[in-house]
């Protein structure tokens, strides 16, 4: 950490403080050091960026930027902030795009959703929003959504001529074999998201993310709702893992309370979340041998996945939108039906388990087609800020319930599951073990929820929940969990007897995984789309928010 | 009289419509206990009646012709394709002393007929005016040249060894060593056919993740039934001429009929399914790779042993 101050001291910087454990935390004085002191940044030897985020103080008359630069190796991680006006015409600010190939994206969504300018950014068209907001900036305070939704019919329209004219332009740009195939967004095998694909016969020259599709502008929706009424919004990011970001979400608050949650709760959030990953992980292995048109795994995960629903269901009423965990711990007492459930869950998977490893993973077709595809080099995780499953199939060590361990995961027994060669079919086999490991914490962590209340060190009726204020005071706070797609982060910031978040970032792992798409695809088959896709585990519910 | 029974109802149009009607329930029974899942189950004992329903669905829905293609093309394919599929049942001996054309020529006539299937599909894709249906049919043309020659090689096999192409002698001529003998014939000849039908992991042209479903993307309604009865049609005809060619046709154990042909059939079908709900799709260089540098030469290797097989074990 030392070292990291050391590097701020040729520029000027408003304070400079350690945040956790593994944050410095700096403020700039001027937003024209910035490129300077990224620079300086990566040569020390932070490489990843996780997100840029504008926080808009509109009374102020000023855009908070923060830039949160993480180090995969050694988690040391340096949180920049800079000032820059509001103005539009003065609302400008480097790009870093050209040193941290990973802040491409990020910045392209603060400047579609801020109207931030990226000065020498590669290419700052629109991104996320469709038409109708085009030059409108949504996020910014100030902005009427409801004056905005009231033209619906002429939103429409813009948004049906916005696709005729780019279908035009197309016809104009391709002639003879190349031309541009969609890949989504009504597409069986895509998911609500568009890849324009450039093609010529079936080789890929290029392919272009078209996102958005799902937006639902998480972000701007949390401010409309109160501290606890977030939840529900929240844990709708994507359906298929929803307790984690719960989690992350109610760390934040807790932090900005100034509360410590008890023991009990934190190992039910430890239960909870992992139960969610593997609801989410077999979904994803089923998910994998779909794109290649094998829906037998799939059925077969979904039929496991229900005895883990059951649990769920026990605990919260709901199977897959549980609302289970708020900020102060978790939202329910426990009773013991839920643990002799899980019990049943874990032994219908010890049953099946060895089927599903057998017939699948070593199948030997699934292997000569997955282990050449989608490679991902360990400087290419660095580089694009990849975290989660795709980046420890390349073997890098990250997993942020072992760098900053967060609920009760210091209590947990458990290890890195990674792989080494960084193809599709290590993204494939990451995922296996992550079952088998999660596995084992719920373990672990149910003997430890069954000895704590035998000998009644916990209460299962009354430790869940402590009261956390309605109204919370001025201040800010960065949470991280591990989500079963990766590090999910989420700023929050809040303003002085708020009832609601004045802002909350979300940074979700699907952004940066769909950034390195075309690098991966170009000059591949069509038929290499789905698998590489499918392998790197994208939701397109974190892609959009 | 005879003749209009022939055409209407056995071996002709009603039990190819039976057929399509059962395999395709049959199908999807097998596949859904696979995959631990229930299957066709509201409409007539164990959902037998559901595919029924489908496609007389399919007969009264409105075909959709696209903006901008031959309409001609589009719509004479779907007419052509499941009369071409269908007329291969004549050269099968269906059951002892029945069969419509006894053709010293009977293979030829069947391979031939089967082999053409394909062509008509590639044109529905041609003629589709839509970027999914041209790959798709420009993927049915690669994998039908590669697989035909392998299908063509291994269909050969009993007739050389038999030294008949007649359908009906080359079933009463076969024994447990001829069937032993001509047991790696079969295998090729099987995995030609998962070709040839576009079956997994050869489902490649109609590869619903990459080119949603190929040729058939534009079709609805009745062109659509059209292609798909042909479809299922030409799964009878090339079920049954691998059991007539390789497996002694209407032969049982206890005794001959349609119904030993019938099972037989049942239990390629049943593989057929078993290997679609365990392995994936290939890709297309992969398939090009596997038909040409194994598939064929394995096929000519084959051949050699069916030769070597006449000449010193059948002692002919």
């Amino acid at each position: 950490m030392e070292n990291i101050k050391e590097l701020f001291e040729p520029f000027n910087t408003q304070y400079m403080e350690l945040y956790k454990e593994n944050w410095l935390k700096v403020k700039l004085e001027s937003s024209s050091d910035l490129l300077d002191v990224a620079r300086v940044i990566k040569n020390y030897g932070i490489r990843s960026i996780a997100t840029v985020s504008p926080t808009d103080f509109i009374e102020d008359n000023i855009f908070e930027m923060n830039y949160f630069f993480e180090d995969l190796n050694t988690y040391k991680n340096v949180w920049l902030k800079v000032d820059i006006p509001r103005e539009f015409s003065e609302c400008k600010i480097d790009s870093i795009t050209p040193l941290f190939a990973g802040a491409n994206w990020h910045e392209r969504e603060a400047h579609s959703m801020y109207g931030v300018h990226f000065i020498n950014h590669p290419d700052l068209s629109w991104f996320i929003i469709s038409a109708d907001y085009y030059g409108k900036f949504p996020f910014r305070k100030g902005f009427d959504w409801k004056a905005h939704e009231q033209n619906l019919i002429e939103n429409m329209n813009t948004i049906v001529d916005d696709l005729y004219d780019e279908h035009n332009a197309n016809d104009e740009k391709f002639d003879g074999s190349k031309t541009i195939l969609n890949w989504g967004p009504t597409h069986p095998a895509s998911g609500p998201i568009r890849l324009k694909v450039e093609v010529d016969g079936e080789e890929i020259l290029a392919i272009e993310p078209d996102i958005g599709y799902v937006w639902r502008a998480l972000e701007h929706l949390v401010e409309e709702k109160d501290f606890l009424g977030s939840i529900v919004a929240l844990e709708r990011i994507c359906f298929m893992d929803n307790t984690n970001s719960m989690i992350c979400y109610a760390q934040a608050v807790e932090e900005i309370a100034g509360k410590e949650i008890t023991d009990f709760a934190k190992m039910m959030r430890v239960l909870l979340g992992e139960i969610g990953r593997i609801v989410s992980h077999l979904m994803g292995i089923g998910g994998f041998f779909n794109t290649m048109g094998l829906m037998t795994l799939f059925m077969w995960a979904i039929d496991l996945r229900e005895y883990f629903l059951d649990v769920l269901e026990n605990y919260s009423g709901a199977r897959v939108a549980t609302a289970s965990i708020e900020p102060g711990g978790v939202r329910y007492p426990l009773n013991m039906k839920t643990l002799e459930l899980l019990d049943v869950a874990i032994e219908e998977y010890e049953r099946t388990k060895d089927d599903f490893y057998n017939i699948f993973l070593k199948n030997p077709l699934m292997k000569s087609r997955a282990t050449k595809v989608g490679i991902i080099t360990k400087d290419e995780v660095h580089d694009f800020s990849l975290c989660g499953i795709v980046a420890r199939a390349s073997g890098v060590k990250t997993d942020i319930r072992l760098d900053e361990p967060y609920a009760a995961y210091d209590k947990i027994d458990m290890d890195y599951m990674i792989e080494e060669n960084g193809a599709a079919k290590n993204r494939l086999d990451v995922l296996f073990k992550e079952i088998a490991q999660s596995i084992s914490i719920l373990k672990q962590a149910s003997s430890d929820l069954r000895d704590g209340i035998k000998s009644q060190i916990y209460n299962p009726q009354k430790d869940h929940l402590v009261k956390i204020p309605k109204k919370l005071p001025a201040g800010e706070a960065i949470s991280r969990v591990e989500w079963s797609r990766g590090e999910l982060m989420m700023h929050l910031v809040t303003q002085e007897k708020a009832t609601s978040p004045y802002r909350l970032k979300i940074k979700a792992p699907s952004f940066n995984h769909t950034m390195i798409l075309e690098h991966l695809l170009k000059g591949q088959t069509l038929s290499d789309i789905p698998l590489v896709f499918g392998s790197l585990y994208i939701c397109q519910g974190d892609l959009d928010r | 009289m005879e003749f209009l029974f022939n055409i209407y109802i056995f071996p002709g149009i009603l039990f190819i419509l039976t057929w399509a009607v059962f395999v395709f329930w049959f199908f999807r029974k097998i596949l859904a206990t696979l995959h631990k899942r229930v299957g066709p189950h509201y409409n007539g004992y164990a959902g037998t009646m559901q595919t029924f329903y489908d496609f007389s669905k399919l007969l009264t829905k409105e075909s959709i012709t696209p903006k901008g293609v031959n309409s001609y093309l589009f719509s004479s394919i779907p007419l052509i394709a499941p009369m071409l599929a269908i007329i291969p049942v004549v050269f099968i001996p269906w059951m002892p002393n029945f069969v419509i054309i006894n053709s010293s020529y009977g293979v030829l006539g069947l391979v031939v007929l089967i082999g053409i299937e394909p062509f008509l599909l590639f044109l529905t894709g041609f003629g589709s005016n839509n970027k999914y249906s041209f790959l798709g049919g420009i993927r049915i043309l690669t994998q039908m040249i590669s697989m035909e020659t392998s299908f063509f090689l291994s269909a050969l096999s009993p007739a050389l060894l038999f030294s008949t192409m007649n359908l009906t002698e080359i079933a009463d001529m076969s024994s447990w060593l001829s069937t032993l003998i001509l047991l790696p014939g079969a295998m090729l000849f099987f995995v030609s056919i998962l070709g040839i039908l576009e079956q997994p992991p050869f489902n490649i042209p109609d590869a619903e993740q990459e080119i949603v479903y190929g040729f058939y993307t534009e079709y609805s309604g009745t062109n659509y039934f059209l292609l798909k009865l042909a479809e299922f049609a030409e799964f009878l005809v090339t079920f049954a001429a691998m059991v007539t060619l390789f497996f002694g046709g209407y032969h049982g154990l206890f005794f001959d009929g349609f119904i030993c042909l019938f099972v037989k059939m049942l239990i390629f079908a049943v593989l057929m399914i078993a290997i679609r709900a365990s392995n994936p799709r290939l890709r297309l260089s992969q398939m090009l790779e596997f038909a040409w540098r194994y598939l064929v030469p394995l096929n000519l290797l084959n051949i050699v042993w069916i030769l070597y097989a006449k000449q010193f074990i059948l002692g002919d």
